[in-house]
């Protein structure tokens, strides 16, 4: 079990939009919505290696699993490596319902807890990374790809969970129309190397949400 | 003898039973790639199978379970084979692997797709899926069905019934739990107990997740609460993520099995990672020992999921969920307003409530259906366990079956019809029941009278086999200013039932004062007479500090709240409490401050709630109602909605300023007595079929709300039939769709299309995280909204009002 003891605020008011200090008003708000999150989540995370077999460019597969990456941007994103974590990391269910405990008492502590709850599962995922990183300590790793970045597809999120075993191990489930449940959840694919491979900064290109972006309207970057 | 003879007999005759190993672990050993579906090896390898039934039998296994975890119609729709082709065949298999020497248990997993609210899966339809499972069990010959690896009461709960509904089979239940206890859902092991041995039953365990040493915890706290056979079926302790090696050997395990068996242990066998090996361990070690009956203490209690509330002592119901007197309540209901309810709940919980009564009848409204709703949406945000109130069987029917957990039934009472009506449903769902000390003859005026019907109800109770713990007797209480008399004669009855019958009481205290003045005063004395009397569930208004204070004192001075730790957390802990941010405080006297059209502007945009309702009451005496909101609350939610555009605030400052707004136009209402006159026009918000994500739109309510339109808000994952029929039925001009993943844009897209094709001149607006205003366009809706602001303008704009 892993706990979270802090939530990184400074990027949780860059996901609500703020671009300085929050006023008195809104410091409080965080407060209050930082400590219930805590208390509301059950973080976890599962992680599986697969040797990848092919790397076609369009296509990779995995060795032992139903699994199948589609797409250039993951077969590129992958380039050279010889094998893969799945991970799959979750807030747990208790973060939807304070989400919706938080939607019926007040909109304004709604949007706050959904940005500290964004912030947490991805702090999750630094944790499940390191740990990674830390098994595989003389090989090199890349940065984590999740299915719905460029054309790495959502409709493998099933499969994905499969492989992971994620209803078992950490309670996550898709549903018909794709997308995980408990919501805050996050499935992402590390490649393995013998080589270093260069950690370039998640770009936008392959980014769903890069036309509409708040931090790129911004002239900013959400990985900065 | 039938199938649940023959599993009483196999428990009857052996000090433990042994189910089988993991069947996954098994299958991906012969081959079978990580992800796969397994039940299709029914067809593809049955040889497998039967070499696996068959060493697991030959390892001692006296019950194997079916190649069909996942065979629901939901997860073998890939295959286009349907559950009632497999399991015929994996029935078929297990039974010949068998050969009469072990029983074929019907494996039943989870669905795969988590039920609402989190997901998108009704409970009706969860029962559905599973129903078609046990029904396709039975006729190829199970001999038992398993429900294992649960992680959701509520699923477990649809599956319990659609087993009991539908087969004649004996039942296993085990839930997946984590090293805190809970699964992952959040369940107790209290709540799993109590609620499945409520339903009927006829054992119940863990499985998989952990290895049997670190499942101890969960298996001594389990032996507290259950008097059915314990199921213990754990891994082979923890996979290594890169080998996927579990790092348990079978002696090992066998060893920590036996350590279990001092907690009553009876059924045992083994989860992922074991194998033949483990079984065979275990079947050797377990030789040597005896099995440990579980006798728990016998405790009342009731729960939902997450909460189980022991009766062993004072507890507040709640019973400010009633539209009886309540004018803004009763409205409340008719028009579907959820989140006023939903709002009741949760102020009453923060003050202090255990338990929550919901009662949801008024004559002009469905009450089954709202009633159904209802719990299902303050299940959905609150943990406290409710009590079912309707004086309907049908609503207490269709409320006892969508809860989850084990609730109160309010109520039965001595009438003959009642007991005929109630009391069967209370068995059948494992509820807890309140006992009501009337009549064919009305209430008895005397002590004597109620006792003796507290008694006859307790009897009828006992001989339907619902246990003395789950019986609470309300002695009802009679108005003070009308039947001085009867007050004593209410606390003597109380006394009695508890003292002599030994049954929990109940009682609802607030209509002793009814038509005298200082009301309060006399409803704290008289609810202190009566917990000194034994009173055990007052059901009171929580939000008034004397009255749980007088529970609260109750429990410390009776040295229930040992050490007092309960009553300093609740009197101790202002610092805590008081963290809400000035905006929300409470209201302060808007006589003090100025009450000028610029102080309520001012008061709007800062966020200051409390403020911006007591300015507009002071500013109607002197203002209209719509100069206020058009003067007044619209120009500063214009500003408010200007600064957010500039960036000089952020959405949580917008909403805030909603919020305040929302204060103002709730004093508004009022002084017009809740006539719709403020409303500027209709709008229909759905976030659409197959999203779940629905914050974004209801950001957007809270803003159109607060700019004066009546808002339609038909949830999440909404049919697009339900969007075109609200767009007809309730002459909008605009519909607003959220969607906020690209695989649910087609929905969007498909919603647009049938409405526009029906009512062609609805406008439409759209909005979500991955639209773009190109694509809104392309979809054929009519406005692209960038965010909660623009759907207003939108709205604004359709409804002729300036921008």
């Amino acid at each position: 079990m892993i706990e979270l003891t802090k939530i990184n605020r400074a990027e949780a008011f860059r996901y609500m939009g703020l671009r300085e200090e929050p006023p008195e008003n809104i410091s409080s708000l965080a407060d209050e919505c930082e400590s219930r999150l805590i208390s509301a989540a059950s973080p976890k995370f599962h992680w599986v290696y697969a040797d990848i077999s092919e790397n076609s460019g369009d296509v990779v597969t995995l060795s032992g699993y139903r699994l199948v990456l589609r797409g250039k941007d993951i077969s590129e994103h992958l380039s050279g490596c010889f094998g893969a974590a799945l991970l799959c990391a979750t807030l747990g269910d208790g973060v939807d319902k304070l989400l919706r405990t938080v939607q019926a008492e007040d909109m304004a502590k709604a949007v706050t807890v959904d940005a500290f709850a964004s912030t947490a599962v991805e702090q999750v995922c630094d944790i499940a990374e390191k740990e990674i990183e830390e098994r595989f300590a003389e090989k090199f790793t890349t940065w984590r790809f999740s299915p719905g970045y460029g054309d790495f597809p959502l409709e493998c999120q099933g499969d994905f969970l499969g492989a992971v075993n994620a209803m078992r191990t950490v309670g996550v489930c898709v549903t018909e129309g794709g997308l995980l449940t408990p919501t805050k959840s996050v499935t992402a694919v590390i490649g393995i190397s013998e080589t270093e491979v260069p950690r370039k900064h998640r770009g936008c290109g392959t980014c769903s949400i890069r036309d509409k972006c708040n931090f790129r309207k911004n002239g900013g970057h959400c990985n900065e | 003898m039938n199938k649940k003879e023959i599993f009483k007999k196999l428990l009857a005759d052996n000090e433990f039973v042994f189910l089988d190993g993991a069947m996954g672990t098994m299958l991906q050993a012969k081959g079978m790639e990580a992800g796969g579906i397994p039940e299709m090896l029914n067809f593809d390898k049955p040889q497998w199978l039967k070499e696996i039934h068959g060493a697991y039998i030959e390892a001692g296994a006296q019950i194997v379970y079916t190649n069909t975890f996942g065979c629901n119609r939901y997860k073998m729709a890939e295959t286009g084979k349907t559950p009632g082709e497999i399991i015929p065949e994996a029935v078929k298999i297990a039974k010949k692997a068998a050969d009469g020497s072990a029983l074929a248990a019907l494996d039943v997993g989870p669905i795969g797709q988590l039920l609402e609210p989190t997901g998108s899966l009704a409970f009706e339809e969860a029962y559905d899926i599973f129903r078609e499972q046990m029904i396709a069990g039975e006729k190829a010959g199970a001999d038992l069905i398993v429900c294992e690896t649960m992680t959701d009461l509520y699923e477990l709960k649809a599956a319990v019934l659609a087993a009991k509904e539908n087969t004649d089979l004996p039942i296993i239940c085990t839930m997946t739990f984590e090293q805190n206890g809970r699964t992952f859902t959040g369940c107790a092991v209290s709540s799993m107990a109590l609620t499945l041995e409520g339903l009927g039953v006829d054992a119940i365990g863990v499985n998989c997740s952990l290895g049997p040493k670190e499942l101890e915890p969960v298996v001594a706290e389990l032996s507290k609460w259950t008097h059915l056979p314990i199921v213990v079926k754990p891994n082979a302790g923890l996979p290594d993520p890169v080998t996927g090696e579990y790092n348990v050997t079978p002696e090992g395990f066998a060893e920590s099995l036996c350590g279990l068996v001092k907690y009553g242990v009876k059924i045992v066998g083994g989860c992922c990672g074991t194998t033949p090996e483990f079984i065979k361990a275990a079947v050797g070690a377990l030789k040597k020992m005896k099995h440990v009956p579980n006798v728990p203490e016998i405790i009342s209690a009731v729960c939902s999921p997450a909460k189980t509330v022991v009766i062993d002592g004072p507890r507040i119901i709640g019973e400010r969920i009633n539209p009886t007197g309540k004018k803004r309540f009763k409205e409340a209901l008719k028009s579907d307003d959820t989140d006023y309810i939903l709002g009741q709940a949760i102020e009453q919980a923060k003050a202090g409530a255990d338990l929550l009564d919901v009662n949801v009848g008024l004559p002009d409204i469905d009450e089954k259906a709202v009633m159904v709703k209802t719990v299902k949406a303050i299940q959905g945000i609150t943990e406290l366990p409710l009590q079912l109130d309707s004086t309907i069987p049908e609503v207490l029917e269709a409320a006892l079956r969508v809860y989850n957990g084990k609730p109160i039934v309010n109520s039965v009472n001595g009438e003959e019809k009642s007991l005929e009506t109630i009391l069967p449903l209370v068995k059948k769902y494992g509820a807890a029941v309140v006992g009501l000390t009337l009549d064919e003859g009305g209430i008895p005026k005397t002590a004597e009278g109620r006792f003796a019907i507290a008694e006859k109800i307790m009897n009828r109770a006992l001989s339907m086999g619902i246990p003395k713990e789950n019986i609470f007797i309300d002695c009802l209480t009679l108005t003070a200013s009308a039947e001085q008399e009867g007050v004593m004669e209410t606390v003597k009855a109380l006394a009695r039932v508890k003292n002599e019958l030994g049954l929990k009481t109940v009682l609802g205290v607030s209509n002793i004062s009814f038509g005298l003045p200082n009301r309060e005063l006399i409803n704290a004395n008289f609810l202190q007479m009566c917990l000194s009397h034994g009173l055990d569930l007052p059901i009171i208004n929580p939000n008034v500090p004397a009255m749980t204070g007088a529970v609260r004192a109750y429990r410390l001075l009776a040295n229930i709240d040992k050490n007092a730790a309960e009553f300093i957390e609740a009197y101790n802990a202002a610092p805590m409490t008081a963290i809400a941010p000035a905006a929300m405080s409470a209201p302060s006297s808007a006589s003090e401050k100025e009450c000028t059209p610029e102080s309520l502007i001012a008061a709007v945009c800062g966020g200051l709630k409390g403020e911006s309702g007591s300015i507009t009451k002071e500013l109607l005496k002197s203002h209209e109602c719509m100069k206020i909101v058009d003067e007044m609350l619209i120009p500063a939610l214009d500003k408010a909605g200007a600064d957010f555009e500039s960036g000089r605030i952020f959405l949580p400052q917008l909403i805030l300023a909603a919020g305040a707004a929302q204060a103002a136009f709730e004093e508004i209402k009022k002084s017009m007595g809740g006539s719709k006159g403020v409303s500027k026009g209709k709008v229909v918000l759905a976030t659409v079929k197959g999203d779940i994500h629905d914050i974004g739109k209801n950001i957007v309510k809270v803003l159109l709300e607060n700019y004066g339109f009546e808002v339609i808000d038909l949830g999440r994952d909404v049919p697009y039939e339900d969007v075109l029929n609200a767009a007809l039925d309730e002459e909008v001009k605009l519909v607003g769709l959220s969607a906020l993943m690209t695989t649910t844009l087609k929905a969007m897209e498909d919603t647009i299309a049938l409405v526009k094709s029906n009512k062609p001149e609805c406008r439409i607006v759209v909005g979500g995280a991955v639209l773009t205003p190109e694509y809104a366009l392309k979809i054929g809706a009519d406005y692209y909204a960038k965010d909660a602001k623009a759907t207003v303008d939108a709205a604004r704009e359709v409804y002729g009002l300036e921008i």
